[in-house]
């Protein structure tokens, strides 16, 4: 429930302050009036009624745009709908952790490699709170043998394995994909070196070349998450993970480079300074891994510097896979990294050498590759944070998802990254600092480095606003990606630059699938034919996005689903944005489970 | 940039206030507000303080950011209830009907408040002072609680597509006036719509000023135009729902009832006479 009354082990009490300050509020006072209104009450014969969240304009414009759309067209085909406006964290709450929604709509962080649809869709998940399985999708049957096997093979062969899996999400819309949006952003020329790297990864940040006299990098965000908090392992407080990429270090890290073939992802070494998959005799992964030697973790007020070692590998993966440490009935793992993790079997030490250890995956190279992509954690600091939540068993709980360990601001930001945590001023700041000891700074290390003394993430109300400020020098970056109605605010004779990078976000319809109406695939599949996703291209994202019918990238789609020219699956039934109420209403009618009744509402068939 | 922007509220606020001063309070009154203001101050302690508590408190709080985890959310119920009100102001906008109002909602508003208090302490009976800022704590107070209450998004994040039809004369404060956005950001959340503020503290202004109008005659007549041009702003501008601004309305009565209920009942040296007279010393 969102009104959850608990407190958590680290609520900071501002709500006390408010309950004595409320003139003796009291919290019993608290409840959600506009949330799920739904589903088929009590009574059988009532219309059918639906909720939306969504977040309001000052988080997200084209979400909300894309709910009152279709909205719109829900109502016209005589289904009662309702939004539920929330903020952005409180709106992941509700999704990911709550799963206290019908419908929703919302930017997917995806991720570079297709087998994010492994945690996103796979029935052992739906359970779970976090980014894995929201829509707590569950076939067993037929989805799950299909996203295993892609994950153990790689190339060709892993592209055919996907083919089922694309075409199930189709026919079956756990989630509908809407568009994927441009990836625009402006950059001043005080740097050089822009685009090189992808502006939302750990690299986009380093070895830009900087004037002679600028020893800051000004970075703009419109999301005021990362002034409040960057707990790496909170689903609710961030999007894509940029500060976390910089504050910790992973295995390996994402290289996106493109070219006239198009765009290619790699995972090129980092943290471990090599490794090569070799096929083991039962068909999985497995690899020796070196660590660079002698790197540092930061240093905090309560914690000193300590070597990262495969002590903290084999640490963080454990860890991710169970926050409680086998302290809470049931095991509790991180809201983030699911799929990544889980492709991990086994990480054997080596006695002898503390930098080298052996991974065993059961998965190709492909999702191997994928699995050192998550941030390599202080085990010092998260085992002292640990027992200090677990000193008193008898009234130790670890709710998946949601306990302190995972939601708290108050574990020291300590990571071995490029740059490292300073100080933080909520809704203002976040700003980092170069850390000296980072392994890039090396002379014997040809890895773009840290250039700039200080990093600073700013707040600012928006992306217009962003923009002028970066092109007025007052700032470098607009380092969340613009919406697409800034983008063409960006004028063609200031000293800024636009940077174009490719993506992988989405945005997309969600159902939640275990409840009535929308466990059913045939409603699914005729609430996904009142949006029209061209309209919604045209006139939310003024053309900067493309319409989406799979979620992947482009070279991916098998033929038969292909965008062309409209959902192959789910042709909008309409024209301009207009739902052809007639038709529309047929498709409904002919779902099976669902009647008109006279006065044209919608109702469940008794 | 914030800086920049708060800069400009004080000098067009501070431009404008000698001007009126000169007009509506006159010379007379405020030579002898130089010589009586120590002990007009004294007497007026009380409600000063309490007004300083509350503005204090309010301000962290609001800083601080509503829990969710306390409060309604109530964006759906308004919405529901009050439809598309809010949307017929867009039939009557205009490029020169914006930028007035968009002027009045920052300039003129900060100007409505600031002026009363300096006019009411130019006068020699300090009552009307002291019920000026005794409403303006309650308006606060109150308003505060309901903030912590209820949770809503105002018209501007919910009828994104109306908004922006016809761009050029947008009404959508937030499309055209970045230091609008960099000033609300930095008083207030943007789930604090219910009541309108700006409506019940422009109210009060605006009824105190009738109340005063034998002090000041000509004031009450600006102060009514400035306030009702606030109030149309905030529902023009897709800031509030007609019920935020319904409610603001009530505030401001129940406000200026308060504060002529409160004020001048209890004195303070009368309290402490009595304190030294019982019986228990």
């Amino acid at each position: 429930m969102n009104c959850d009354t608990t407190d958590h082990v680290d609520g900071i009490d501002r709500r006390s302050v408010l309950a004595a300050t409320g003139a003796g509020l009291s919290l019993s006072l608290s409840g959600c009036i506009d949330t799920v209104e739904s589903v088929v009450s009590d009574d059988e014969d009532d219309q059918l009624s639906l909720s939306i969240v969504t977040v309001p304009d000052d988080g997200n414009r084209e979400t909300v745009r894309i709910a009152r759309h279709l909205e719109r067209n829900l109502e016209a085909v005589g289904i009662d709908t309702s939004i539920a406006w929330r903020s952005p964290s409180e709106f992941l709450e509700m999704i990911l952790i709550d799963h206290d929604f019908d419908l929703y709509v919302g930017r997917h962080p995806a991720d570079y490699d297709p087998d994010f649809l492994y945690e996103a869709l796979h029935s052992a998940y739906a359970d779970e709170a976090g980014w894995q399985n929201p829509f707590q999708y569950k076939q067993p049957t037929f989805v799950d043998p299909s996203l295993e096997a892609q994950r153990r093979a790689d190339g060709d062969e892993r592209r055919q394995l996907l083919k089922p899996v694309l075409r199930a999400l189709a026919e079956e819309k756990p989630f509908d994909p809407i568009c994927r949006p441009d990836e625009y952003r402006v950059a001043n020329t005080r740097f050089d070196g822009w685009g090189d790297d992808h502006p939302a990864t750990r690299r986009g940040y380093l070895g830009l070349e900087p004037e002679d006299d600028v020893d800051r990098l000004h970075a703009l965000v419109t999301d005021a998450r990362p002034s409040q908090n960057v707990n790496p392992l909170s689903a609710t407080i961030r999007e894509r993970g940029t500060v976390v990429d910089l504050l910790y270090d992973s295995l390996g890290t994402l290289v996106v480079t493109e070219d006239d073939d198009g765009v290619s992802y790699d995972v090129e070494p980092w943290l471990a300074r090599e490794w090569e998959w070799e096929p083991t005799d039962d068909g999985r992964m497995t690899a020796t891994v070196h660590l660079r030697e002698e790197c540092l973790f930061h240093e905090s007020d309560e914690y000193d510097s300590q070597p990262v070692t495969a002590e903290d590998v084999e640490f963080t993966y454990a860890f991710l896979n169970d926050t409680a440490w086998g302290q809470s009935d049931t095991p509790s793992p991180a809201p983030r990294y699911r799929g990544q993790v889980s492709a991990v079997d086994d990480i054997v030490l080596d006695e002898d050498d503390p930098y080298q250890f052996q991974i065993t995956v059961d998965a190709g190279a492909e999702v191997g590759d994928r699995a050192l992509t998550v941030p390599i954690l202080p085990r010092h600091v998260w085992r002292a944070e640990l027992q200090d939540r677990i000193s008193d068993l008898d009234s130790f709980s670890a709710p998946q998802g949601d306990w302190g360990l995972v939601t708290t601001s108050s574990v020291p930001p300590v990571g071995s990254g490029p740059f490292q945590f300073e100080s933080q001023s909520q809704r203002n700041f976040l700003h980092l600092e170069r850390f000296d000891d980072h392994f890039t700074l090396r002379a014997d290390v040809a890895l773009p480095e840290p250039t700039v003394e200080e990093l600073r993430f700013s707040v600012d109300p928006g992306s217009t606003s962003s923009v002028s400020r970066v092109e007025s020098g007052d700032a470098d970056l607009t380092s969340s990606m613009l919406e697409a109605h800034a983008v063409g605010d960006i004028s063609d004779d200031s000293d800024a630059v636009r940077l174009e990078s490719p993506s992988w976000t989405f945005y997309h319809l969600g159902f939640n699938t275990s409840v009535s109406p929308c466990s059913d695939p045939e409603f699914r599949q005729a609430v996904c034919r009142l949006l029209d996703k061209v309209w919604i291209t045209e006139r939310i994202f003024y053309n900067r996005a493309t319409p989406l019918s799979s979620p992947v990238a482009d070279d991916w789609v098998p033929d038969d689903i292909e965008w062309d020219g409209e959902d192959p699956t789910t042709p909008f039934i309409g024209t301009d944005g207009m739902v052809n109420v007639e038709a529309a209403r047929a498709v409904f009618e002919s779902a099976g489970n669902f009647r008109y009744d006279d006065n044209g509402r919608l109702r469940v068939r008794n | 940039m914030l800086v920049e922007v708060l800069t400009r509220v004080v000098l067009v606020v501070g431009l404008l206030l000698p001007i009126a001063l000169g007009l509506f309070v006159g010379r007379t009154r405020l030579t002898t507000t130089r010589t009586e203001w120590r002990s007009r101050i004294r007497v007026a302690a009380p409600a000063i303080l309490v007004l300083s508590v509350v503005l204090l408190a309010s301000r962290l709080i609001r800083w601080g950011g509503v829990d969710s985890d306390i409060g309604f959310h109530m964006t759906e119920t308004i919405r529901q209830t009050e439809g598309e009100f809010v949307l017929l102001f867009l039939q009557v906008a205009t490029p020169e009907l914006t930028s007035y109002l968009t002027a009045i909602y920052i300039y003129g508003y900060t100007f409505l408040l600031v002026f009363p208090v300096i006019a009411y302490f130019a006068l020699s009976d300090t009552t009307m002072f002291r019920r000026l800022l005794t409403a303006y704590a309650f308006n606060y107070a109150i308003g505060l609680v309901f903030y912590v209450l209820v949770i809503a998004y105002g018209p501007r994040n919910v009828f994104v597509e109306q908004l922006l039809t016809g761009s050029g004369s947008s009404p959508m404060i937030y499309e055209h006036s970045v230091e609008y956005r960099y000033l609300t950001r930095e008083v207030n959340q943007n789930t604090n719509v219910f009541p309108s503020l700006h409506t019940s503290l422009s109210a009060t202004v605006g009824i105190f000023a009738y109340l005063t109008r034998s002090s000041y005659p000509k004031w009450f007549p600006v102060a009514g135009v400035i306030a009702v041009s606030v109030i149309i702003s905030t529902m023009y501008l897709g800031l509030h729902w007609g019920i935020d601004v319904l409610a603001g309305l009530v505030l401001a009565v129940l406000c200026v009832a308060l504060s002529y209920q409160i004020v001048g009942r209890w004195s303070l040296s009368e309290l402490y006479g009595q304190l030294l007279e019982s019986k228990w010393f």
